[in-house]
Parts: structure tokens; C-alpha cells; sequence
């Protein structure tokens, strides 16, 4: 009789778990898409009777979470990421492309290419952003256009006794250090010709890559540039007003202005390249995005969701005004590009490349910052540095 | 022994069903999802719970099966579940089945830009049974009842239209408007129709269009065929590879044997970095031992000594760096230790000058100092609550003896304390040599294993102990993770650590009799 009931039980809790067959939606979004999605989402459901749930989790654990989730079946339709994580996430078979063909001249181009792989695009950016050289306007009154012309200011007014620094920057931190190593001719990796990444082409040993680099190692000896510098150091400098240029993105605007600094933004200066060219730095363009999950039940609801109600211009607004990240959206762009610092950024922007969104960037990373650790700590010098950084990369891929 | 009372006897039945009913319920869910291996523990567990709180033979091992269930589910299972990821080629491009990417492949397709298109409208029966009717823009118009489409005629007798001439039923099926529409899309999409020779897939709200399959799987001869190219793929060590050596992405898990395991004792670069690494993780454990248990024990000394006054409230203070947890002190010493802003280095400028511009976190030598340092200020408190606990049960008469003898102090430490101590602290700070070793907190949060090595083969950095030297290569490895390796170094590490406790038990037993022999 027992085993009777217990049998009826079970059947009658599989009966109500088959019932549930309504579709749903399920979002990951970080802390800035949440609200916005949420508020969109309540007249995507007035419409099509569908469900979205939008679930808050922080930005940098989406991508684990995902990686674990997406094969049980338990992950998202879609997800808010960086468009540098599709290489990893396309080789695990997570994603899947989207169709934005009618609709790609709306976006910046730089963000489209972020989002490429393969040739097929696996995500609909909102949002791109790149550093540019940020001054408190007390220390440095005018910024400076070249960069012989930033290291005189900072020989000028760098005074290590008393903690103010003429310019500071995160390192060893290759993200920040790339604009120094891009203006000459520096890359990371190279194209083929069908316009794809080749991660047996590193140009972390070219010749530009190599002037930045010793540019780097002069600065550090010759005291015009901290060595060993973290965010909280970084941080700690300028907001105190101690510091007098720095190279940074958007995301320090808010708190500069919160702790009082009168700072203004600037382009990156220029460099003199060895061959008596004029090197123009070219920073990593960061873009987020939408994504795709290749296991969701329900693409085709997603995907209407995402192209007709994420993609437009007043999301894109909606999420500017939480999170200064220049929109992606061109119409959108030049609606707050009235905001000079938003322009400047946008207008470095022009030159930024999108970092590398290839699975193999994730052993570039180490490798460099090592390198520039090694540099910085004046333990090797920068040719050894970058040759040992580049053979260390390409045979851990795997190249020959 | 008295036999139990109706009352308890009916709770204990009462919550033994519950128990049941939630293990009938997992079982259920887990066998749909295909997870035997935890279907049959879940199953098995629940048949010996229930036979031994109802066998009284059994009743010894009611106290006993809790402990045994938490030590298979919280030691035995990661071990053997580590082990056996260590066996597999798990990895970033490789974290599904083989019959996941199978499904994947065979459902890519591709969309002709001069293909058919078609916009579609959907009819459903009471049974839920779908019909679909598609029309081109000439307005002819295809009908599907199963998954293929064939023409349908304007005027055929099944079709229902409304005033305005607009379709409204197809025979018993009607039309979905509205949010109807939404409920079935995504049934919907996984279909893929014919027409004739050709594959109508959904490709939006309300349109089909003509599809080509890109990929088909041969079962028999286990090679994946791309249609379009005629190209055959073999399974290559989980990817997908034809015999010019492209591949097809993504790869997905297998078994590799042993091949973890004889990549990192034949490859030379992975070799001398375990070396190096392997090294210093000795001398970190050794060091920190050592020092803390000096420190604890002569703190503990001081503080046994009846003249000083106020030793509670020495003891109470000195507790302190145990009882803040090692991730906040770890973070506020790295902080003093900055090498440019830092307070320590301030200190030491205006004592030294320029000289006192220790670079902590960046040269090798300074950072392990930094390191062991931190590390013995974390655990001297432990070591100082052990040592006086210890030093409370040496007679204090064997001192006085020693004293008449003329023993001075130095050999009193040597003579009696130490060898009497260590009888009972020797396994303790075996122990924490064992737990140190694995102290991965410290590490990561103070230095994440930098400064860097020039010439290193994996990311393994100066003061990267095992542990986080393997967190490095599962999660910052060439394309992402490499789990897989990570997880044989991982169970290298854990026949280092067993053997360290076998030596340890034999320790144990030595000093026991040797206490024996005093």
C-alpha cells in the first residue's frame, strides 16, 4: 500500500513538472542592465503574454556561472557580458549567432567587430568604452598633446617625498599599458586575410611594441613613473588631488568628481615613433553586449525580445543614464555626446580596437603583465622582456 | 534497554516517510535528467538509512552513518570526482558531451540569401496538435500537418475564412492570434519541415525561411560530414578534425587516461616550474611553522610566568590577529606593505631615506619575506594557545629539581620544556605545516604568486605556492581553464599532503611512546 501511494506521489509531481510548459524568459544581467531590463521587460510581457525574469548577478561572475550552467540546461536565454568573452564562450558551444544584418549600420562598428567571431556575430552591443588621458586642471592646467611633452610636465611637478605624481597609471596592467605599445605598429594579435584573429601572429614583439616598452622602462628609471601601481594606489593619488594625469576610462569619472577634483579629459598624446612618424595610440575598445545562449528553449522569443526591446534607442539611454558607457546605438551616441567627456572618449574611441575576443587572449594576459612586471622592477630589459612574453604566448597556444 | 514509546515511534516513522517521499521525488527528477551515478547514491543512501533505523541489528550504526554520510559526500567524492576529472581532457573548448555537440552540429544550418521565404500563420486543435500555413508573397500558400509542407490550394474545403477572406481555421484548428502566438514558438522552432527537397525552418515571430543542414552525424561510421563540402570529421581526442587537420568547434569531454599525468612529469617547462614551485611551497610551510611557533612559544613563556601583571589582558590582545579573518588582515598588510604608499615603507624612508624604498610586492626575496611574515603574524596566536596549554601540564617540580642540579635557564628550555612540549604539540604543528601548505588565502590575496619568473613555462609565478600555482593554471590557462590538468596536479598535491599525514600518524605514535618512557 505504501509503496502504491508513494508510486501515485511521484507520478503526480512528474505530471505538474511536464505541465509547466509556458514560455519564459531568463536574463542575467549585471547590477546597471537589471532595472532597466526589468522596466523594459514589463511591456515586452504586455504584448506577448511571455514571462521575463531578470536575474541580478555581478558582471564578473556571469561568465562562470554561465560556463557551468548553459551545458545542464540550467543557464539563461540570454545574458549581459563582454564581448571579449565570446571566444570562450563560443568554443564551449554556448552561444549562438545573431542575425543583425538589416540593422548594422546603427551601430559603431568598432562594437560590431568586438562582437564578431568566426563571422557571425554573437551579441548585440549596448555599450563601448575606452580610456583616454584624464588631468586634474589644478596640477596640469592645459594637457599636453605629445607625449614628450607629458613627461616634461611630469618631471616638472613629481614630487615622490610629498606623493604627488605628475602621471600615474595602473601597472603592471597590460590593459592600460597597450595605447604606448599600439601607437607605433604594437598588436597583440594579428588578421588573416578573411579578417579573422590569428593567434600564431603576436605582435607583442614588433618593433612599436618594443619603442612603447622602452619608453616605459626610461619613464620608471628616470622617476617620472611609479612602479608597482594598483587601483587603490592609482585611486588614492588622484582622488587625494595628488596626481596630475592618469590614464583611465569612464569609469573613474563619477568618483574624480565625487572627491572634488576639478578634472577635464583629454585625447591620448601622440607619439614619436622611431621612424619619425607620428604614432597615434590606439587603446582596446571594452564592449557589452547581449548574448545568445545556444541551450535556450526559447531563441526565437529571445531573440525578438533582444533586437525589438534591447536594442533600441531608448534602452540604450535608459542604461547611459545609470552607467556613462557610450552607447553603441549611433542615434543614441549622438544624443549625449553633447557631454564633452563623452565626446573625448568617443573621439579616442575612434582609433580603439576591440581587445582580442579569441579564447587564446586568455593566455596573453599573464604572459604581459609578467613582462611588464619584469620591465617595471627593472629586472630585465623591456627587447628580452617582450621576446621571452611572445614565446612564452605562442608556445603555450600551441604555435610553432 | 527500554523500548521506545508509541509517540517517538510514530515521529520517527512519520519523518522516515517524509524522508522517502523527498527521496522518491530526486530520484524521479534525477532519472529524467539522466544522472544515474547520483541516482543510485541518492537511491542507495536512502535504502540504508532506512534499514538501519528499522533494523534493530543495525542500531550500532545510527551513530555512526551521519559522520559516514558526510565523509562520502564532503571528502570521498571530491577526490574520486577530482580524480576522474584528472582523466578526462576537460577544458575550455571542451565542457560538453559528445552527444551534446552531435545535437549542436546536426541543428546548424544555413540560410541561402536567395532561399524561400514565407510568412507563416499557426492553427492549433483542442489537442494542442499544431498546423502551419505558410504563403510567399505571389500569395500561393503551403500547409503543413506533420513535419512536411505541401501545397495548398486557395479553395480547399478546409479552410474556414472570415468575412474579410482572412483564414480562421484549418478544419478543428484555429487560429492563434495575439499572445497565443508566443505559446507555441518555441515548440515550434525545433521543428524543422520539408518542402519537397528542401528544409522550411522558423526563422521569426511569423516567417519561415529555406534552411540548409550544415552537418550530419553517422552514427555507424562515427564521422561528422559537412554537407556542403562533402568533408568527413573523426572524433580527434574530443574535437572534431578532418584529415587536412581543420576542426569544427566545439570540441567536447573524453577520456584521455593518464595523459594529464605524463604531460606534466615529461614536459620540461611544466617540470622545472613544479620543481621551483614545489620548493618554495616547503620552505613557505617550513618557515611559517617555524616562526610562529618560536613566537608563540616564547609569548606563551612570558605569559606563563607568574610576576607579570595583567596576563589576561596580554593574552586577550595577542588573540587578536587569530580572531580577524586572514582575508581582511592579508588585505590591510598588503596595504601597509605598498611599496610607493604604503605606511611601512614610509617608516622606513624617513629612517633610511631613498634605501628604505622597499619594493615588497616586487622583487622575489622581499615579497617571500613579506609573505612569511604576514603569515606568522596570522598564526603565532594559535601557536601561543597550544604552547600554553602544553606548558600547564609540565610539573613544575621537575623544574625545581633541575634548578638544585644547577641548570640554568637556557638548558631548562632545551632540556625539559622543549622535549616535554613537543610530546603533545609535535602533531599539532605537523599539522599546520600540512594546512599551511595549502594556505592558499594568503598567497592569493597578498601577491597572487607575483612577481614574476623570466622564463617561466606556466603561469607560476615567485611566490606561488602549489595550490594557487594550480588555481592559476585551471583558471588562467590557455584558452581559459584547463580543469583537467589542474586536477592532476591537484591529486599530485593530495599524495604529497597523505603521505605528510601517514608520517605525521607514525609521529604520533614514536612521541606517545616516548611520553610513555617519562
Amino acid at each position: 500500500m505504501k509503496r502504491i501511494t508513494i508510486a501515485l506521489l511521484g507520478l503526480l509531481l512528474l505530471a505538474g513538472l511536464t505541465a509547466v510548459a509556458q514560455p519564459k524568459l531568463t536574463i542575467w544581467a549585471d547590477d546597471v542592465g537589471t532595472p532597466v531590463f526589468r522596466d523594459i521587460a514589463a511591456g515586452f510581457t504586455a504584448v506577448t503574454g511571455v514571462e521575463v525574469e531578470v536575474v541580478e548577478i555581478a558582471f564578473s561572475d556571469i561568465r562562470g556561472q554561465f560556463n557551468t550552467a548553459a551545458p545542464t540546461g540550467e543557464g539563461p536565454d540570454l545574458l549581459v557580458g563582454a564581448h571579449d568573452w565570446v571566444g570562450e564562450l563560443v568554443v564551449n558551444g554556448l552561444l549562438d549567432p545573431i542575425d543583425l544584418s538589416a540593422r548594422i549600420d546603427e551601430f559603431n562598428p568598432v562594437a560590431i567587430d568586438g562582437f564578431s567571431y568566426g563571422g557571425l556575430l554573437y551579441g548585440v552591443p549596448y555599450g563601448v568604452e575606452n580610456v583616454a588621458l584624464l588631468y586634474n586642471k589644478d596640477l596640469v592646467p592645459t594637457p599636453p598633446a605629445t607625449w614628450d611633452e607629458l613627461m616634461q610636465i611630469a618631471r616638472d611637478i613629481t614630487d615622490v617625498e610629498a606623493g604627488v605624481y605628475g602621471y600615474i597609471v595602473q601597472n603592471p596592467d597590460p590593459f592600460h599599458w597597450f595605447p604606448m605599445l599600439s601607437a607605433c605598429g604594437g598588436y597583440i594579435f594579428g588578421k588573416n586575410e578573411d579578417g579573422s584573429l590569428n593567434p600564431c601572429d603576436v605582435g607583442l614583439n614588433d618593433p612599436g611594441a618594443v619603442f612603447g616598452a622602452i619608453l616605459f622602462d626610461e619613464m620608471i628609471e628616470e622617476g617620472i613613473l611609479a612602479n608597482g601601481v594598483d587601483w587603490d594606489t592609482m585611486t588614492g593619488v588622484m582622488f587625494s588631488g595628488n596626481g596630475g594625469m592618469v590614464i583611465s576610462g569612464p569609469w573613474l569619472i563619477g568618483s574624480l568628481r565625487d572627491a572634488g577634483i576639478n578634472y577635464g579629459v583629454a585625447p591620448i598624446p601622440s607619439f614619436s615613433c622611431d621612424d619619425g612618424t607620428v604614432g597615434i595610440a590606439r587603446p582596446f575598445a571594452g564592449v557589452r553586449g547581449v548574448m545568445l545562449n545556444s541551450f535556450s528553449k526559447n531563441k526565437t522569443i529571445a531573440t525578438e525580445f533582444l533586437l525589438k526591446y534591447i536594442a533600441t534607442e531608448e534602452t540604450a539611454l535608459e542604461l547611459f543614464a545609470l552607467d556613462p558607457r557610450p552607447p553603441a546605438l549611433l542615434s543614441a551616441f549622438d544624443q549625449v555626446k553633447s557631454d564633452p567627456d563623452v565626446a573625448t572618449f568617443g573621439e579616442v574611441g575612434q582609433n580603439a580596437i576591440p581587445m582580442p575576443n579569441i579564447a587564446e587572449m586568455s593566455s596573453v594576459w599573464g604572459a604581459w603583465s609578467d613582462a611588464q612586471a619584469l620591465i617595471g622592477n627593472q629586472e630585465t630589459d623591456p627587447v628580452m622582456a617582450l621576446i621571452q612574453a611572445t614565446n612564452q604566448i605562442l608556445e603555450a597556444i600551441g604555435c610553432e | 534497554m527500554k523500548r521506545p514509546g508509541l509517540a517517538s515511534t510514530l515521529v520517527k516513522i512519520v519523518l522516515l516517510c517524509l524522508l522517502d517521499a523527498v527521496a522518491v521525488w530526486g530520484v524521479i527528477i534525477l532519472g529524467s535528467r539522466g544522472s544515474y551515478a547520483l541516482l543510485g547514491f541518492l537511491a542507495v543512501g536512502t535504502l540504508l538509512l532506512n534499514f538501519v533505523s528499522l533494523s534493530k541489528r543495525a542500531y550500532p550504526l545510527r551513530y555512526l552513518l551521519p559522520g559516514l554520510i558526510f565523509l562520502f559526500g564532503m571528502v570521498v567524492y571530491p577526490i574520486v570526482y577530482t580524480v576522474y576529472i584528472s582523466t578526462t581532457n576537460t577544458q575550455t573548448g571542451h565542457i560538453l558531451t559528445k552527444d551534446q555537440v552531435v545535437t549542436q552540429l546536426e541543428s546548424r544550418t544555413y540560410q541561402p540569401p536567395d532561399g524561400l521565404h514565407f510568412a507563416s500563420t499557426v492553427f492549433q486543435d483542442e489537442d494542442g496538435q499544431l498546423v502551419v500555413i505558410l504563403s510567399d508573397d505571389a500569395g500561393a500558400m503551403l500547409v503543413a500537418e506533420e513535419l512536411e509542407f505541401l501545397p495548398l490550394a486557395a479553395d480547399d474545403p478546409r479552410l474556414e475564412r472570415d468575412g474579410e477572406g482572412r483564414i480562421v481555421a484549418v478544419g478543428d484548428h484555429v487560429l492563434l492570434e495575439g499572445l497565443a502566438v508566443f505559446s507555441v514558438l518555441s515548440e515550434l522552432e525545433t521543428r524543422r519541415y520539408t518542402y519537397g527537397t528542401t528544409y522550411l525552418q522558423l526563422s521569426g515571430i511569423e516567417e519561415f525561411r529555406e534552411v540548409v543542414p550544415l552537418y550530419a552525424f553517422d552514427e555507424g561510421r562515427n564521422v561528422l560530414v559537412d554537407l556542403r563540402s562533402g568533408v568527413e570529421y573523426t572524433p580527434v581526442e574530443g574535437t572534431f578534425t578532418a584529415p587536412d587537420g581543420s576542426v569544427v568547434e566545439p570540441g567536447f569531454r573524453v577520456n584521455v587516461g593518464a595523459r594529464n599525468y605524463t604531460d606534466i612529469l615529461s614536459d620540461e617547462g611544466i617540470r622545472s616550474d613544479f620543481v621551483r614551485v614545489f620548493t618554495w611551497t616547503i620552505i613557505w610551510a617550513l618557515l611559517s611553522v617555524v616562526f610562529s611557533f618560536a613566537l608563540g612559544l616564547g609569548l606563551a613563556m612570558l605569559l606563563n610566568d607568574p610576576y607579570i601583571r595583567g596576563r589576561f589582558f596580554y593574552r586577550s590582545v595577542l588573540i587578536v590577529p587569530y580572531a580577524i579573518p586572514a582575508f581582511i588582515s592579508a588585505l590591510v598588510w598588503l596595504g601597509l606593505f605598498n611599496t610607493e604608499a604604503g605606511a611601512i615603507n614610509r617608516i622606513l624612508q624617513d629612517l633610511f631615506g631613498a634605501a628604505g624604498k622597499v619594493p615588497w610586492l616586487q622583487d622575489p626575496i622581499w615579497a617571500k619575506a613579506m609573505l612569511i611574515f604576514v603569515n606568522t603574524w596570522l598564526t603565532f596566536p594559535y601557536m601561543m594557545i597550544i604552547s600554553l596549554g602544553a606548558l600547564q601540564s609540565i610539573p613544575g617540580g621537575i623544574y625545581e629539581a633541575a634548578r638544585i642540579d644547577g641548570a640554568n635557564g637556557f638548558q631548562r628550555l632545551t632540556r625539559i620544556t622543549l622535549p616535554l612540549l613537543l610530546v603533545s604539540t609535535a602533531p599539532l604543528l605537523i599539522g599546520s605545516f600540512a594546512f599551511t601548505f595549502n594556505n592558499f588565502t594568503v598567497v592569493f590575496l597578498m601577491t597572487g604568486g607575483r612577481p614574476p619568473v623570466l622564463g617561466a613555462a606556466t603561469p607560476a609565478g615567485a611566490t606561488d605556492i602549489l595550490i594557487s600555482w594550480t588555481y592559476r593554471i585551471a583558471f588562467q590557462g590557455v584558452r581559459g581553464n584547463q580543469l583537467a590538468l589542474a586536477s592532476a596536479i591537484a591529486v599530485i598535491i593530495f599524495v604529497i599532503i597523505a603521505t605528510i599525514s601517514a608520517i605525521n600518524f607514525r609521529f604520533t605514535k614514536a612521541l606517545e611512546e616516548v611520553h610513555r618512557g617519562v
